[in-house]
């Protein structure tokens, strides 16, 4: 019955999904309310079976206190707003102002992108670095289609070898956000769907030609906007405190701006280039939340193999 | 008879203040200092309790502290702050104004 509690507070604890800094203190102290708790039901009489129910039952649903906790440490304060909606607002402004054909404005921000990113990274990965990442990745998807542009033989090359290891490299990624939280897997890939309906829209015969970069120099104040408008909703996102609604932005702000950047760019949306990045964008927004299932299954199934003791600090003594 | 529960969740923050104001408490010893001063009105659920007090903490109405006993466990106290104070006399003028005109119309003389 002591494991029911134990697995009481770990399922409290992943579902939570709270900051590394903050878990190990909210945690000890949910863990010492049960302790009193059990200690006064047991003094009075009952059993442990029977405190153990008792006590579950007066502290609350899993799912009831897991919200309540999320919401109580969601909310981030207003510089972590300025600081994830920079990247995109940065973005936007290089299109906006039509700077994107200046290499040293394109090299500067993506050097300062991937500065963000690995200091980010390197400091408990707050909610602010997912979106800095997003664009860091963009390098790597420039070279895999530059790739395809070599000559048959050293694109095949490409396709066989970068291809594979440029994919394990951001499933490793990918997978490591989503084990913190899905949801910062989507916020971090929330801009390839729209990048990729831009590319797909300017580039209607495949190839990056004259005709593509007249088309982005035409468009280039609609590309910054569909990139602000990622500013604005990413600043909400890290504003808001429940989670429904941190889910519905992703998804509504992202197939927004999907659809503007096609519906601008080729005066319809039944065709290739728009049902394309739809289906990316729902990738998108469906693949992490699956992805965390696969590894919380994975969890559950290597700690069911151990002995209760040994299941970690949650553990009631 | 219960109260409603809506009705706790909106004054939760109020009783919270209350009962901190002049004590220095922990977890536990708060809900059953709640449940005692109401006669067993007020019943939290006692998980959803923490993200209340840290909510409130957040806000800088309250502050906490944690102390290591004697027997080797360690406890979380909460203190009311001087923002807790006057948000709480606020809070209790703007309650007793409610309590008036609510009487006055429930219970006319």
């Amino acid at each position: 019955m002591i494991h029911d509690l134990t697995q009481y507070l770990e399922s409290i604890r992943t579902s939570a999904r709270l900051d590394r800094n903050d878990e190990p203190c909210i945690m000890r102290e949910l863990k010492a309310h049960i302790e009193d708790k059990l200690h006064e039901l047991t003094e009075s009489g009952l059993s442990e079976e029977e405190a153990t129910k008792t006590c579950m039952g007066q502290m609350g649903s899993i799912k009831e206190i897991a919200r309540e906790i999320y919401e109580a440490y969601s909310q981030g304060n207003w510089k972590q707003v300025l600081m994830a909606a920079m990247p995109h607002f940065t973005f936007g402004v290089i299109f906006m102002l039509n700077w994107w054909h200046y290499p040293q404005w394109l090299a500067a921000v993506l050097l300062l992108t991937a500065g963000m990113a690995l200091y980010g990274w390197g400091h408990g990965k707050p909610a602010w670095v997912f979106p800095w990442l997003g664009y860091s990745l963009l390098p790597v998807i420039a070279v895999g289609l530059l790739l395809l542009y070599l000559p048959t033989k050293w694109s095949f090359l490409g396709l066989i070898i970068y291809f594979p290891l440029a994919g394990w490299w951001f499933l490793r990624i990918v997978i490591q956000i989503t084990q913190k939280d899905w949801l910062f897997s989507t916020m971090m890939l929330l801009p390839l769907p729209v990048i990729i309906g831009w590319f797909m829209a300017i580039t209607p015969s495949g190839r990056i030609d004259e005709k593509s970069l007249e088309m982005v120099n035409e468009y280039a104040p609609w590309i910054g906007l569909t990139f602000m408008m990622l500013a604005f909703s990413i600043g909400t996102f890290i504003r808001l405190r429940q989670r429904w609604l941190r889910v519905s932005l992703l998804a509504i702000s992202g197939l927004l701006a999907l659809t503007i950047a096609v519906y601008l760019a080729t005066g319809r949306l039944v065709s290739a280039s728009f049902i394309g990045p739809v289906l990316g964008m729902w990738a998108v927004l469906l693949m992490p939340p699956l992805l965390e299932r696969q590894l919380k299954k994975g969890f559950w199934r290597s700690n069911k193999k151990k002995t209760p003791g040994e299941t970690n600090e949650t553990a009631i003594i | 008879m219960e109260p409603k529960r809506d009705l706790l969740k909106g004054s939760s923050n109020s009783l919270l203040l209350s009962l901190l104001d002049g004590k220095t408490m922990y977890g536990y010893q708060i809900v059953k200092e709640l449940e005692a001063r109401s006669q067993g009105y007020f019943k939290f659920k006692e998980g959803t309790l923490y993200p209340a007090l840290h909510r409130l903490e957040k806000s800088g109405l309250i502050s906490s502290k944690w102390e290591l006993l004697a027997n080797g466990r360690q406890r979380r106290n909460y203190n009311i702050t001087a923002k807790g104070r006057a948000t709480l006399a606020q809070e209790k003028t703007q309650w007793l104004d409610f309590f008036n005109a609510i009487s006055l119309v429930l219970q006319p003389k």
